[in-house]
């Protein structure tokens, strides 16, 4: 019997950060299914890596800096969070990200990861 | 008779900035805001020929919020204001969003 797969919900970053709510949605998202305890994973591709970059502050474009909001992942038990190589490479950008935990995985591997997961949200 | 280009969009996720490089005339200035900000190491920057005597100008607010790096032997960090005075010195505007 195949092993059934556990509900499980991909949220798939594909935005920067403050020009859109793209990030914004996804973080309320994953926040609310964590607070239900539902198994969640977070996925960051394209554009949607500069979310992770260390060191960003929206208040000097005041803006809401969501981002902080990230360090309450651990809280809600969010702890898949994967980073797609290519995007970083693509944007010259090194593994330097405001949270801890963040596995960082080949185009190949990130697609694998992807398809464990019964639930894909896009943002 | 230059023109000013505002670019506002990342040319991983738009060609917006691929297009403003195929209007370009000799001494238009560019300024990445916003989103635009994440071009400033794009490769598409490397096609610019130095012979048109392009200038390439940031705002500073905007680069360091989205902790992009302005390397200052490429890029002029302006500021909002200056945008402004941009758009008189300029003949014309577009932008590129």
């Amino acid at each position: 019997m195949a092993d059934t797969l556990i509900k499980s919900l991909a949220l798939l970053n594909t935005k920067a950060p403050y020009s859109n709510t793209a990030g914004k949605d996804a973080l309320d998202i994953a926040l609310i299914f964590g607070s239900f305890e539902q198994k969640v994973s977070l996925f960051f591709q394209g554009d949607g890596v500069w979310q992770l970059m260390a060191g960003q502050n929206g208040s000097i474009i005041s803006v809401k800096d969501y981002l902080k909001t990230f360090a309450a992942f651990e809280f809600y038990d969010i702890d898949t969070i994967y980073v797609c190589q290519t995007s970083l490479t693509q944007r010259n950008l090194p593994a330097n990200f405001h949270i801890e935990q963040v596995q960082v995985l080949n185009q190949q591997a990130f697609a694998q990861q992807l398809t464990l997961h019964q639930t894909i949200l896009r943002f | 008779m230059a023109t000013l280009h505002i670019v506002r969009q990342s040319a991983y996720n738009t060609d917006d900035f691929a297009q403003c490089l195929q209007v370009l005339n000799t001494n238009d200035v560019i300024v990445f805001i916003d989103d635009g900000c994440y071009n400033l190491q794009h490769s598409l920057l490397n096609t610019i020929e130095s012979s048109k005597n392009i200038q390439l100008q940031v705002i500073t607010q905007h680069a360091s919020a989205r902790a992009v790096s302005i390397n200052d032997a490429i890029f002029t960090k302006i500021t909002m204001d200056d945008l402004v005075s941009l758009t008189f010195e300029n003949d014309r505007v577009i932008t590129w969003q």
